[in-house]
């Protein structure tokens, strides 16, 4: 540990206990505020590090992409509203990152109509710059279909027949990619980055009626329903939350902002914490005083 | 940084911080930000459902493709404005009477074989031997788990004797479930802040840098 992060951390530590005390001592729930704000602010003007540790879960769904033969058609989808990129859209760029670092061609959809289909297109031709990507050729982006149901269930006929075009109105019989990509039997993994209930349909119609792998990324909110289809095997892998983009960001080599935000995360906890630590032990001998008073 | 990306970059560092002005006190730039929020919103939702549904998916394909059928779903959709009418409005009911038996039968094969059956077949197999004493154990808890909640929300006998005392297990796995729930939220909502702060920190505090390098 370099020696100058010791007066940081005892900064912290200071810092949010003095914020606390006051918290309680004037009952405004303010300074609780300010005390997040201080641990979320701190680590990002000043690099700390804490460790992460990789979930069985996210290996599982890493293993699963990494076990694909090179030139696998994966697709991602985008299923989240702007509200959330902070957890999703970090999953959705190491996925890509891991997809094209294995030549895989990647066809992208969304079924999110608010900021969905522009996030897909921006994320989608950054990281394929990186990786010196053509689209149409290595990647395409389907964008966004009203009705999520019947476009789960129709792609599996046909592709073309629910996304007569791509996102940017290119028919698909133009999209040299699209040649041999049809309907699900042509796609050979799903990796969804979802922050709603969609999940759900890919899994029940998608996965159950079609037997395609699905794994998944969602918001830290939805993870815990998503263990049961873990279980079950009905998915393959599970990112959750921040966390969950944080590993898969160490899992393919690529720490980026999910990593940096985890420090601010942990710290964050560690002052709950210790908030509720202090707020119980306030209020029983608060109690316990009351009932001396009252004796 | 050319000057839309840097007046994108101040008009979303303005909302976010007029947002988080909410938690000192309400104030006139929470609301104003509220307000469009809420008004930008429902107006890309009106532009959104015109084009891509009512344009898209009904009146190009009647005029260009001659798919004039597209006419019926149009006029279950008119029906439901019928209900602004005191008189006609059960007429919106053949409407939702279509909507409501289309989604029960296309959820109710795709709820059991993708979710009951498979939930179930999972639930049971927890028991099954080979997965060592440890394996055994978690198993049992998963079936205790499973059991005692679905009990807990039987309400047809009172809950007492076996029944209250296995629903009462039953609370303790909803509990443990909720705590997990309100943790995985807790962090759900510190991850949305690192987020905007990363952005206020990283991109506007660098464009105001930028402006006086």
């Amino acid at each position: 540990m370099q020696i100058w992060l010791i007066p940081a951390y005892i900064l912290l530590i200071l810092t949010g206990v003095f914020l606390l005390y006051l918290a309680f001592k004037t009952e405004d729930r303010r300074y609780i505020y300010l005390a997040v704000a201080f641990y979320v602010i701190f680590p990002v003007l000043i690099t700390l590090k804490l460790p992460i540790d990789i979930s069985p879960e996210a290996r599982q769904l890493y293993d699963a992409v990494e076990s694909l033969p090179d030139s696998s058609t994966v697709l991602l989808t985008f299923d989240y509203y702007p509200s959330t990129v902070a957890e999703t859209e970090p999953m959705s760029r190491a996925a890509l990152r891991h997809l094209f670092g294995k030549d895989c061609r990647v066809l992208t959809l969304t079924t999110v109509p608010l900021g969905g289909p522009s996030i897909a297109e921006r994320v989608t031709r950054e990281i394929a710059k990186e990786f010196g990507k053509v689209y149409g050729v290595d990647y395409a982006n389907l964008g966004f279909k009203y009705n999520y149901v019947a476009v789960l269930k129709g792609m599996g006929n046909s592709i073309e027949a629910i996304y007569p075009a791509d996102n940017s109105g290119t028919p698909l019989s133009e999209i040299p990619m699209m040649a041999d990509i049809k309907n699900y039997n042509d796609i050979d993994f799903i990796f969804l980055v979802s922050d709603n209930g969609v999940v759900d349909y890919w899994i029940s119609i998608v996965n159950a009626q079609y037997g395609i792998r699905v794994g998944s990324g969602v918001t830290a909110v939805m993870a815990p329903k998503f263990y049961a289809y873990i279980g079950s095997g009905q998915m393959t892998g599970l990112l959750g939350g921040m966390k969950g983009a944080a590993e898969y960001e160490l899992l393919v080599h690529k720490p980026d902002t999910a990593v940096k935000g985890m420090t601010a995360q942990s710290l964050v906890h560690l002052f709950i914490i210790l908030s509720v630590i202090a707020g119980n032990i306030v209020f029983l001998s608060g109690k316990r005083r009351r009932k001396r008073g009252a004796a | 940084m050319n000057l839309v990306d840097f007046l994108q970059i101040w008009i979303i560092a303005f909302f976010t911080l007029s947002l988080f002005s909410f938690l000192y006190r309400d104030n006139p730039f929470y609301k104003l930000a509220e307000h469009i929020f809420a008004g930008l919103s429902a107006g890309y939702y009106v532009g959104l459902i015109w084009h891509s549904i009512i344009l898209q998916q009904m009146i190009n394909p009647m005029f260009d493709n001659g798919k004039w059928y597209l006419v019926f779903p149009g006029l279950l959709g008119v029906l439901m404005f019928s209900r602004f009418f005191k008189k006609y409005h059960w007429i919106s009911r053949i409407s939702l009477a279509f909507v409501m038996g289309n989604t029960a039968g296309i959820f109710l094969l795709s709820e059991l074989h993708g979710k009951v059956l498979p939930q179930m077949q999972s639930t049971m197999n927890s028991l099954v031997p080979g997965r060592g004493v440890g394996g055994y154990i978690l198993g049992l808890i998963v079936v205790v788990g499973v059991l005692s909640t679905l009990l807990y929300f039987y309400f047809s006998r009172e809950h007492k004797g076996l029944l209250g005392g296995t629903a009462k297990v039953g609370i303790w796995f909803i509990m443990v479930s909720f705590g997990a729930h309100f943790g995985y939220t807790v962090m759900a909502r510190i991850s949305l802040l690192i987020g905007r702060v990363q952005f206020l920190i990283n991109d506007w505090c660098g464009s105001i840098i930028g402006l006086f390098s």
